[in-house]
């Protein structure tokens, strides 16, 4: 197709050019990342290599597996620059600096094909100060296409085009960075520091200056601005840490001299001693001694401390204790109202904060809802400010604005007695400066329960899972339950799912819109089951989980199974018994049960067996295939992103992956419906197991570990448990075992487990501390 | 009866097993161009060959098929050349040695070449399907047992400190590193054609290494026991191959002698302790030569791991001096199959180097075995 992407050029192999650079490759397109020449040693393309090498070592992991690191080429801009002209788009991320930059877009100018999309990577330097100079044929091809740290994870991207930007070419850049990269892409205007940053900084600065004025210590802020405003709980401060301390200083400043005089931020910024005094002795965040917090691991123990205001020195960790937050709960507005500190805190910073995002639209961008994405996904907030605002109430802001002098900005007259967003005849609205509201448009491909949501009604609903019609004959399974967790309401949901699927529509899909797709089976309800020894319960609710999965796989219509993030346990189960599974790239699966002293038991091990004995590319005989899933489930395995779990076989050649979190639906839509025609449910497998005899070696394998220490006594029963399922039991080689026998074994190791008091040690210990227990 | 020689000595470098060079050539490959280097080095006619014997302890996937006759027929043998593959584990290409020998004497063949083969990379110690007889299992735990187990096992019984076993592996490198710089490897390594390039060159030897620095390793296999990954042989890919004829072969033809054989020995222990083997069956060669260990001018004991060469080594009686002296496995590395050819060739080309009258090529076996080989000097 003309005008595809299908080559791209990085140049700059820092964190954030080598971070483009994987996600790119991660979308299976192919890198030439270029860097400058090393300072010395023979290899001119060090500086690339080297940033790849590291990339591969760095955790969270930029790669979502080895082999997309080998779809980038590295290069020096010395020898390689001509070489831009076999690509589609040339990302520049290299020093923050207009001469650099300018020098180098001139040089590129000469060598790279006309039509070739340019954009910078900048964070502080406005478009128009990068094309002074520049002739008009550059300024054609050139936009700013500015990404989050790290690029993989954080799903925002701004773009910013110019008047003489070729709006066709940006909006193939946009594409691109939307399908291709999984990034939501926000239009920003050619202001300083663009939405996200403009008022992160903003917010961060205010924070930071206001708690040791109101006389708070650390964690007490960190605790006010944290979750109560659905800010991740690291807060403020804990924010600083991770993004380093030593660029606080250098955003600032960039941001001062960008903004103009009368901007609100001048007067917060100012100079912190005690940020002084961190910087000069080294504290520059998580990534070197610590910051605002530190781990003390003087005198061998790990202690955590944080920094005094008043005294300037690290002191013990200090849990905050502050009544008018407890009292205030959720309520956003009752915490801006709050008596005492805890008020003035969370109105002059979060107060402000808002009040400046409303000033933003028509500055930074044209509309309210680019605000909120960008605050959701650049900062991971849960609500954007104008959904804040709507929380609080318009009018209460304002008039609480007007008490204190603060000037209102134009969208908050306009939204005056009524909200910012509102649902009309089904579809969600947002009000426009022109006072009118306006549809929330999604981009073809888009679908979202969520939106869904506001118009339709479920077909099928229980306390735990919903059921929804989402059109062309597909219905779309959702879990509802707490984290998703699974228990038999989904069970009984399921099993009316599938036959009303089988009555009267074509396909299903599972699917849903947690932060997890499933962390796996309520293990609450097993334990409650276990103590009061009702083991005839426990027995029904693994047999019936063994039903609705066999159910699920040999229906007589296709099951598309669509992760992301988490799924675990139960939650990979229902990802092996789906005709196929289109997964978001950042899904995490794998059957963990091990951990907590179990082994799955509604078929992962059935599943995976039949799929690695059946896997053209493993050795022939009994043992590889249970060899290979023993050694994933005994150790709980998972996989680090849709990549890793095509390699755990989880995902088989036709599955698919889908990079933006928002297409997911829709691809797996797409997916079933392509499976329609012509349907016929799988055949069931039968195998060939080693029995006993390959479980003396699995139990081998697992004594060894032990007397490393890196088994623990309790590995060793639940070890062997999993090699009896996995090896057949009592089977022989010349004999084929069928599914239902090993669910059979699955369900007899599931339960003699969950009568050992060390299982009930674990279970007990991960619903309690959510880590798990090694005994 | 008739006397039987060792006339021509050759192996392959010896690599790590899948970081090394060799890890992407098949082990047939590998084995057949040392074959062919053997052949071309000594000078024998190829028609007079009666049978390529090639020892490999898990003759399966790339090197299963009766990779024996495969390996003749890589090496271009004459098709009238037979091939076969022989199975001790670790002491599999020195049975080849002495088959060969028994197979002369018996009049049944004059010249045949005793290879050995693993490549540790590409075939998992084990083999891909490991099914283990649940009543054995039971009845004689030391049946399947892990090596690194047993060597933790001797180093208890023999109470080899960790402190010596290190010392021991220091020497053993420095040996290496230092026969490698005078060049003492070159005659013996057949350099391999691989796609990537040729690969003449060893590859697990690391000279550099301290007691210090060995001091530092984790436990490789109990985390209560002194073994660790700098006192153990490493994974290995190579390939040895001697050549071995009747006396009167080599004379007729004009071959060069490097040792005579002069008496064999294989025995069982008990498989827990499986290092130890070389002591009993060390001792029923020297009875069958009438000789004491201290006789010894030239001891090539394969270096399994560190624990079971020292305890065998003050069991038998060897001098510290003659033995393994261009260093040992700890160094050199231990592709399985292969090891046995490579220490009777080695010791044999030693009596001829160093002088002496007397060697011995000895190792211990899993499973509970050992076997050994005295030669004479000619």
């Amino acid at each position: 197709m003309a005008g595809e992407i299908s080559k791209v050029c990085v140049i700059g192999a820092g964190v954030m050019g080598s971070g483009i650079a994987a996600q790119v490759a991660n979308a299976g397109i192919k890198v030439l990342l270029l860097d400058i020449l090393p300072k010395d040693g023979n290899n001119r393309n060090a500086v690339a290599e080297g940033a790849v090498a590291r990339a591969l070592k760095t955790d969270p992991a930029p790669f979502m597996s080895a082999a997309a690191a080998k779809l980038i080429e590295c290069g020096n801009i010395e020898d390689d620059l001509a070489r831009v002209a076999e690509c589609d788009w040339i990302v520049e991320v290299v020093l923050e600096r207009l001469d650099v930059k300018q020098a180098l877009y001139h040089r590129l100018e000469a060598v790279r094909r006309p039509g070739t999309a340019i954009s910078s990577n900048t964070s502080t330097i406005p478009l128009k100060v990068l094309l002074e100079g520049m002739p008009e044929s550059f300024a054609h091809d050139f936009m700013i296409t500015h990404f989050f740290n790290p690029p993989r994870y954080m799903r925002l991207m701004e773009l910013v085009t110019g008047p003489a930007t070729d709006q066709a070419l940006a909006a193939r850049v946009a594409a691109f960075c939307d399908v291709k990269l999984g990034k939501s892409v926000v239009a920003c205007h050619d202001s300083p520091g663009f939405i996200a940053n403009r008022l992160g900084v903003f917010w961060m600065t205010g924070a930071v200056t206001e708690t040791p004025e109101i006389g708070l210590t650390i964690e007490e802020a960190d605790a006010i601005m944290g979750s109560p405003f659905g800010v991740p709980k690291t807060g403020v401060f804990g924010l600083s840490d991770l993004v380093g301390l030593d660029l606080m200083p250098h955003v600032n400043a960039s941001m001062a001299g960008a903004l103009p005089k009368h901007d609100e931020f001048h007067a917060i910024n100012r100079d912190i001693p005690v940020v002084r005094k961190l910087l000069e002795t080294g504290y520059t965040g998580r990534k070197g001694r610590g910051g605002f917090y530190r781990i003390n691991k003087t005198g061998g123990k790990r202690v955590k401390e944080t920094i005094d205001f008043a005294t300037g020195e690290f002191r013990l960790e200090l849990k905050p204790n502050l009544p008018e937050l407890a009292a205030a709960g959720k309520d956003v507005r009752k915490l801006l109202e709050a008596p005492g500190r805890v008020g003035t805190y969370a109105w002059n910073v979060m107060g402000r904060t808002l009040a400046y995002a409303a000033k933003l639209v028509p500055e930074a961008a044209d509309d309210i809802t680019s605000i909120d994405e960008a605050m959701r996904l650049g900062y991971n907030w849960k609500w954007g400010p104008f959904e804040l605002i709507d929380k609080v109430g318009v009018d209460w802001f304002v008039s609480r604005l007007r008490a204190e002098n603060i000037a209102v900005a134009p969208i908050l007259e306009a939204a005056a007695g009524r909200t910012f967003y509102r649902v009309e005849g089904g579809k969600r609205q947002y009000l426009g400066l022109d006072g009118a509201y306006h549809n929330l448009t999604r981009p073809d491909g888009v679908l979202l329960l969520e939106d869904l949501k506001l118009a339709a009604k479920p077909v099928l609903k229980n306390g735990s899972a919903a059921v929804w019609d989402i059109g062309d004959g597909v219905l779309c399974f959702e879990f509802t339950s707490k984290s998703n967790s699974l228990d038999d309401q989904i069970l009984a949901l399921l099993q009316k799912a599938i036959a009303l699927v089988k009555e009267k529509h074509k396909a299903l899909v599972i699917y849903n819109e947690g932060s997890n797709f499933s962390v796996g089976a309520n293990v609450g309800l097993a334990l409650f089951a276990a103590n009061i020894a009702a083991w005839s319960q426990v027995e029904a609710l693994i047999a019936t989980g063994q039903e609705m999965m066999q159910k699920l796989k040999y229906a007589p219509f296709p099951v598309v199974a669509a992760p992301s993030g988490m799924a675990l346990g139960g939650g990979c189960e229902f990802l092996l018994h789906s005709d196929a599974v289109q997964a978001h790239s950042e899904t995490y699966a794998g059957l963990v049960e091990c951990g907590i002293g179990l082994l799955p038991g509604w078929g992962g091990c059935k599943e995976m067996l039949g799929r690695w004995a059946t896997d053209p590319s493993m050795p022939r005989g009994p043992m590889p295939a249970p060899t290979k899933v023993f050694e994933m489930i005994s150790t709980a395995k998972v996989g680090r992103s849709a990549a890793d779990a095509r390699d755990m076989l989880i995902l088989r050649s036709g599955d698919g992956v889908t990079m933006n979190r928002y297409r997911l639906l829709a691809d797996a839509k797409a997916k079933a419906l392509s499976l329609v025609e012509g349907y016929k449910p799988p055949e069931a497998r039968e195998i060939v197991l080693p029995g006993p005899s390959g479980k003396v070696a699995m139990d081998q394998a697992v004594a060894g570990f032990a007397r490393l220490g890196q088994a623990t006594k309790h590995d060793i029963v639940v070890g062997g448990e999993l090699a009896t399922v996995l090896t057949g039991g009592g089977t022989d080689i010349i004999d084929t075992v069928k599914e239902t026998k090993i669910l059979e074994l699955e369900r007899e190791s599931f339960l003699r487990l969950l009568k050992t008091s060390a299982t009930l040690a674990r279970i007990e210990h991960m619903l309690e501390t959510g880590k798990p227990l090694r005994n | 009866m008739t006397n039987v020689v060792i006339a021509g000595y050759a192996r392959s470098p010896f690599t790590l097993a899948r970081k090394g060079a060799l890890a992407r050539v098949r082990p047939d490959d590998m084995a057949a161009e040392v074959v062919r280097g053997l052949i071309a080095q000594t000078g024998v006619k190829p028609e007079d060959i009666e049978d390529i014997i090639v020892g490999c302890a898990f003759p399966e996937g790339e090197q299963g098929m009766n990779v024996g006759r495969l390996i003749g027929l890589l090496a271009d043998l004459p098709i009238s050349v037979g091939g076969c593959t022989v199975n001790r584990f670790c002491g599999s290409s020195m049975q080849s040695v002495h088959i060969a020998a028994g197979q002369i004497q018996l009049g049944a063949g004059e010249v045949f070449i005793a290879a050995g083969v693993e490549s540790m990379s590409r075939i998992p110690m084990g083999g891909y399907n490991p099914l283990f007889n649940p009543v054995l299992a039971k009845k004689s735990p030391g049946a399947y047992m892990g090596m690194g187990e047993t060597a933790e096992n001797v180093a208890r019984r023999w109470q080899i400190t960790r402190d010596a076993q290190e010392e021991f592996a220091v020497k053993s490198q420095k040996k290496a590193a230092a026969a490698q710089a005078a060049g003492k490897f070159v005659a013996e390594i057949i350099p391999i054609h691989a796609k990537a390039g040729v690969i003449d060159t060893d590859g697990c030897i690391r000279g550099e290494t301290t007691k210090e620095a060995l001091a530092g390793l984790k436990l490789a296999f109990d985390q209560e026991g002194t073994v660790t990954a700098g006192t153990s042989s490493p994974l290995t890919d190579g390939a040895s191959a001697v050549l071995v004829c009747s006396e009167a072969y080599a004379d007729k033809h004009g071959l060069k002698k490097l040792a005579r054989i002069k008496s064999v020995g294989v025995a069982g222990v008990e498989p827990e302790i499986m290092g130890i083997g070389p002591v009993r069956s060390s001792k029923k060669a020297l009875d069958r030569a009438g000789l004491k260990g201290s006789d010894m001018d030239v001891v090539e004991l394969n270096e399994a791991f560190a624990s079971q060469a020292l305890a065998s080594i003050s069991e038998i009686g060897f001098r510290e001096e003659a033995t393994n002296i261009d260093g040992g496995a700890i160094a050199i590395g231990h592709p399985l199959g292969a090891t046995g050819a490579r220490i009777v060739g080695k010791a044999a080309s030693l009596l001829a180097r160093e002088g002496g009258r007397y060697a011995i090529a000895t190792q211990c076996i899993g499973g509970g075995q050992g076997i050994a080989t005295v030669l004479e000097r000619i």
